[in-house]
């Protein structure tokens, strides 16, 4: 039985890591395009990108492009196992099971 | 902690629309500017055929021509400040531009096997070909309007070839480049 996971059922968590699993996974996104894509600020992006990076569950690189400093995300494998996880207990709850959340922080 | 099925169905929910919305994104970020592109000047190629029909190949190879250029500046110049990245271009832009290459390449074939045909068939056959590529595009972004547009052109292309034949060139130029151009200019007021 699939399990929930807590860090990831928060409703803007959730939407950067359906964001981030939507690209390949030797993607990574711009921040301030992740930003404008689901409508955050940056203060709240920030810290919800940091609360699942400590999970490991996505990587926060800084890197130089056209020598300006960008920050790009990617979401990791542990990432995207959780979210595939979290995912497939979801569809378990709607199609009438009951599920635990899984206190993993 | 428990969570009601309310809950999870509108926790997936917004998992299927984020999902789609960075799909769409990064489809945006390539399709908009082309369809533009392509647009104006299928609607310049077909009005100019309407009226110059004895220069039709020097107008349709002009188009190809300036077409193709574009296409390749617009790819570069995106590729080098797209903001989903890796060592190369984004692999959905990849593949989706990869699929209209294919399209490309296999139009010619299938028409090389069709021949003979006269010019209007060709055309529509290109036109409906294309049509059914945006069908493929709708189903792939889960996108009722390019599902619509492409079925809808099919019709109006099909009503060209056979009730309209007459103004043929300048029915396809306003209907077929004006939903080019359209769909451009939806996808950059829409999905941004």
């Amino acid at each position: 039985m699939a399990q929930l996971d807590n860090i990831i059922h928060q409703p803007v968590r959730l939407q950067i890591m359906s964001s981030l699993v939507s690209l390949d996974q030797n993607e990574h996104v711009n921040f301030t395009y992740l930003r404008k894509l689901l409508k955050l600020t940056d203060g709240n992006l920030g810290a919800h990108l940091s609360k699942l990076e400590q999970a490991s569950y996505i990587k926060i690189e800084k890197t130089f492009v056209a020598r300006k400093p960008q920050t790009f995300i990617s979401a990791t494998g542990k990432g995207r196992d959780a979210f595939a996880g979290h995912v497939a207990a979801l569809k378990e709850i709607v199609e009438g099971s009951q599920t635990q959340i899984e206190t993993n922080s | 902690m428990n969570i009601s099925q309310e809950e999870a169905q509108a926790s997936l929910s917004s998992v299927r629309e984020v999902t789609s919305r960075t799909q769409r994104a990064i489809a945006s970020a390539y399709a908009n500017p082309l369809l533009i592109l392509w647009g104006m000047l299928w609607i310049i190629a077909y009005t100019a055929t309407h009226f110059y029909l004895a220069y039709a190949f020097h107008i349709f190879t002009t188009m190809a021509v300036v077409g193709g250029v574009g296409t390749a500046v617009i790819v570069w110049s995106l590729h080098s400040k797209a903001p989903i990245q890796e060592a190369s271009s984004p692999k959905l832009g990849r593949r989706i531009t990869m699929f209209w290459i294919l399209l490309c390449v296999y139009i010619p074939i299938w028409l090389f096997l069709l021949a003979p045909f006269t010019g209007l068939q060709c055309n529509a056959f290109i036109c409906t070909a294309t049509m059914f590529a945006y069908i493929v595009m709708g189903l792939w972004f889960d996108n009722r309007f390019m599902i619509i547009l492409g079925l809808a052109l099919t019709a109006a292309t099909l009503a060209g070839f056979y009730i309209l034949r007459d103004i043929y060139c300048l029915w396809m130029a306003f209907v077929g480049g004006g939903a080019l151009l359209g769909t451009g200019l939806y996808i950059r007021l829409r999905w941004r």
